[in-house]
């Protein structure tokens, strides 16, 4: 239970990140610059993607209509999170969905 | 307002209507963002009672022992059951459902003596009535809500960079980052914003517009419930008289069905204060024969295997062969608001008299909606993504007070006399309401504890404590330099909130409240952070207290 | 706002935002509940429930055209809305 919320949590986060480094702004401040451009275009479908696996991890914490309800406030909250990470440790701002990963694989393990 | 386009009027509306209505509105949504954990800030409250959850069949058991020895030959008997979030166990004889009940030990059934205290239900209460009379209080509060989504919809409109700068903070820059950071606490949680204001509104909607129901009830209120429930209670009561428990197995596939044709439904309490009326014919039938009441752990099983966990039971004419036990949830066991709805036993058989009602689609949509807002469903997870979500509105409204003010610092001058006495209310207003009322509303804690138990009147005492804080608060911003005043009442606020955990140590009577406490703790070190940010190098300060009201909301 | 300009128009505006913003949601409210082809009940919740909106708009309507004359002149439309929520009532006043 605990384990989804969190990792539901921690994919929404992701999911704002992959949407966040598809804009050519936070590209520059965050991504190393050998990355080829195509690599930014990837990052907003993929960003999404993971907001989808967000709200698929919030449906083992809560029933349908509560998921989706739930699926707002953490995407907003993931959102908050990242907006201020960026400015104070945008090196721990890209790495942290690393363990949004981990846990999500955790839940499906378990499940 | 002379020819100006489209995005300058709005921009106007935006700053004066979130202004004006600004200060009330923080008000609402901090105490709001309070009342999410209304329950357990009462437990707090009250120490006296014991916060070891226990099982529901043994406390009711417990509450029975105790009303048929006190009070034998009430009509009604009402037992407030121990549930997750509020543990005690509390009971009442007559008419009344709710309130004025007495605590017993669930334990030993002996009664409790608690403190009188305002209760969490305080914050509740001012979040949708600001503590005025009641009619009087709905409509101010109404009318802040519109202001809200005025400016949220024209906030929208004249954000120009709504998706360039999603998630654009630039901290320390003055003027620039309180922009920013209302912007992003705007735009990020945006649907959060938009569902708690209009829900907000939802949930008194015929009070807020009554025009429909003027045109087609000619304003008949009871006429329209009437409606609403579609047969009268009488009527329904015996058509549902069939089922008993054997036979609910195979009912329950029919039973949609079956409360579709007599879809009795009682309104919400707080719309509709003459809802008895169908139980006191009930009442008034000859009298019957003494008889025992049914055990009530099997009832209390069945009741929560159908509407999930009981939060009470009301039994009418116990002890007698005409006895009848209503069984109602707790609040949120789906997002469907569904106070005033109840499952119905015979108090000697106990079978099944009455299943919970569904509503039609149309109510069950205003009826969802004032669920979405009272956030009674999801557990505690649900919970803590509310308060937070909340908080970050807060930290919105917050922003965008103080930024009308730094932008205004530099121009002010040039804005003649009127101008310049204008700037000078708002930023005083600004310390008093943010921090002031974070202050007050600690200071109720505090009062709680402090103030002697014996005291008469001692909930409007702690009440009278918030206000005059409030009120000390904003003598303090008026006569104290604007920085300090900021600092000075942030680092109370701060200190009251860490030390609320020794507070409770202190006293003669003291509950485990641990995540009250905890979080006590946390928000009083954002407290004293913000404090400690607020007296950095002055012209960075703006900047990093918006970057503390923000940390604050993740 | 500067204090030297004569504030008139902007109280108009603000006038005719409040409290002819509710006056014709209040109209068109009744209008569309009664022209809902819903059960009565229905009709009542549904529009009810979209009021805010409407109420929401219409004051936003107030504030963005161009003066508060047109503002004053869109929202005399509650007049023609008023009649069709109410015309059984009018017609019994009437009659």
């Amino acid at each position: 239970m605990n384990l989804a919320l969190i990792a539901s949590l921690l994919l929404a986060y992701a999911g704002m990140l992959g949407l966040c480094l598809g804009m050519e702004r936070h590209w520059k401040q965050l991504a190393s610059p050998r990355l080829p451009a195509f690599c930014r275009r990837l990052c907003a479908p993929l960003g999404g993607g993971l907001l989808g696996l967000s709200i698929h991890a919030a449906s083992f914490v809560w029933p349908g209509g509560m998921a989706v309800v739930a699926w707002f406030g953490l995407i907003s909250l993931g959102g908050l999170a990242l907006l201020m990470l960026l400015p104070y440790a945008p090196r721990l701002a890209l790495w942290l969905p690393a363990a949004g990963g981990l846990a999500w694989a955790c839940v499906y393990a378990g499940l | 307002m002379k020819q100006k386009t489209l995005t300058q009027s709005l921009s106007w509306l935006h700053t004066w209507s979130g202004l004006i209505f600004g200060w009330l509105l923080f008000a609402i949504f901090l105490t709001g963002t309070l009342a999410v954990f209304d329950k357990e800030i009462d437990a707090w409250m009250r120490p006296e009672l014991p916060t070891q959850l226990i099982d529901q069949a043994e406390a009711a058991q417990r509450a029975l022992d105790y009303l048929a020895a006190r009070h034998p030959d009430a009509s009604t008997w009402n037992i407030g059951l121990p549930t997750e979030r509020s543990p005690s166990l509390s009971v009442s004889a007559g008419e009344q459902r709710r309130g004025g009940g007495q605590y017993l030990d669930p334990h030993s059934g002996e009664p409790l003596e608690a403190r009188e205290t305002a209760g969490g239900g305080f914050f509740f209460r001012f979040h949708f009535t600001l503590n005025m009379p009641r009619n009087i209080g709905i409509w101010v509060v109404g009318l802040a809500a519109m202001a809200m989504l005025v400016a949220l919809i024209s906030g929208i409109v004249i954000h120009k960079k709504i998706f360039k700068e999603f998630f654009t903070f630039r901290p320390a820059k003055g003027q620039r980052s309180w922009l920013d950071a209302h912007n992003a606490t705007g735009v990020l949680l945006l649907p959060f914003h938009l569902m708690i204001t209009y829900t907000g509104l939802v949930i008194f909607y015929l009070i807020y517009m009554p025009a429909a129901m003027d045109a087609l009830f000619d304003g008949d209120r009871d006429a329209l419930f009437r409606e609403l429930r579609g047969a009268p209670a009488e009527q329904r009561a015996e058509a549902g008289r069939q089922p008993t428990l054997a036979q609910r197995g195979e009912q329950s596939g029919e039973r949609a069905e079956r409360q579709n044709g007599a879809s009795e439904r009682p309104a919400g309490r707080g719309e509709r204060p003459n809802g008895q009326g169908g139980r006191a014919g009930e009442q008034s039938r000859p009298a019957a024969e003494a008889a025992p009441l049914t055990a009530l752990g099997p009832l209390l099983a069945e009741a929560e295997r159908v509407i999930g966990p009981v939060a009470g039971l009301s039994i009418q004419n116990p002890g007698r062969s005409d006895a009848r036990i209503e069984a109602r949830p707790v609040l949120g066991n789906r997002i469907e608001l569904t106070k005033g709805q109840s499952m119905q036993f015979d108090g000697v058989s106990g079978a099944v008299l009455r299943m919970p009602t569904e509503s039609r689609p149309s109510q069950l949509t205003q009826r969802v909606m004032a669920g979405l807002h009272f956030a009674q469903f999801g557990g505690y997870p649900m919970r803590w993504l509310y308060f937070l979500c909340s908080l970050a509105s807060c930290a919105m409204i917050a922003t965008g007070l103080v930024l009308f003010t730094v932008k205004r610092r530099r121009r002010h001058e040039a804005e003649g006399a009127v101008g310049a006495l204008l700037y000078r209310v708002a930023e005083r207003l600004n310390i008093a309401v943010v921090a002031g009322l974070a202050l007050a509303c600690v200071g109720l804690l505090w009062a709680n504890r402090l103030l002697p138990v014996e005291l008469a009147q001692r909930g409007g005492w702690e009440v009278r404590v918030f206000f005059l804080v409030w009120l000390a608060t904003l003598g303090h911003a008026i006569v104290r330099p604007w920085l300090q005043a900021w600092r000075e009442q942030l680092g109370l606020a701060a200190a009251l909130c860490l030390g609320l955990p020794l507070l409770n140590l202190a006293g003669m009577v003291r509950g485990s409240h641990f995540w009250l406490e905890a979080s006590a703790v946390a928000l009083g070190a954002l407290l004293a952070w913000t404090c400690w940010k607020v007296g950095q190098p002055p012209q960075e300060r703006p900047a990093r207290r918006a970057a503390k009201t923000l940390a604050e909301a993740n | 706002m500067k204090a030297t300009t004569p504030p008139w128009p902007v109280i108009s505006r603000i006038l005719a935002a409040v409290l002819g913003g509710y006056l014709f949601t209040y109209a068109f409210t009744a209008a569309l509940a009664r022209l809902l082809p819903l059960a009565k009940v229905d009709a009542l919740v549904v529009a009810t429930l979209a009021s805010f909106l409407v109420y929401t708009l219409a004051i936003l309507w107030a504030f963005g055209c161009r003066s508060a004359r047109r503002a004053w002149a869109g929202l005399a439309l509650a007049l023609p809305l008023a009649v069709i929520g109410f015309w059984p009532q009018l017609l019994e006043t009437l009659g």
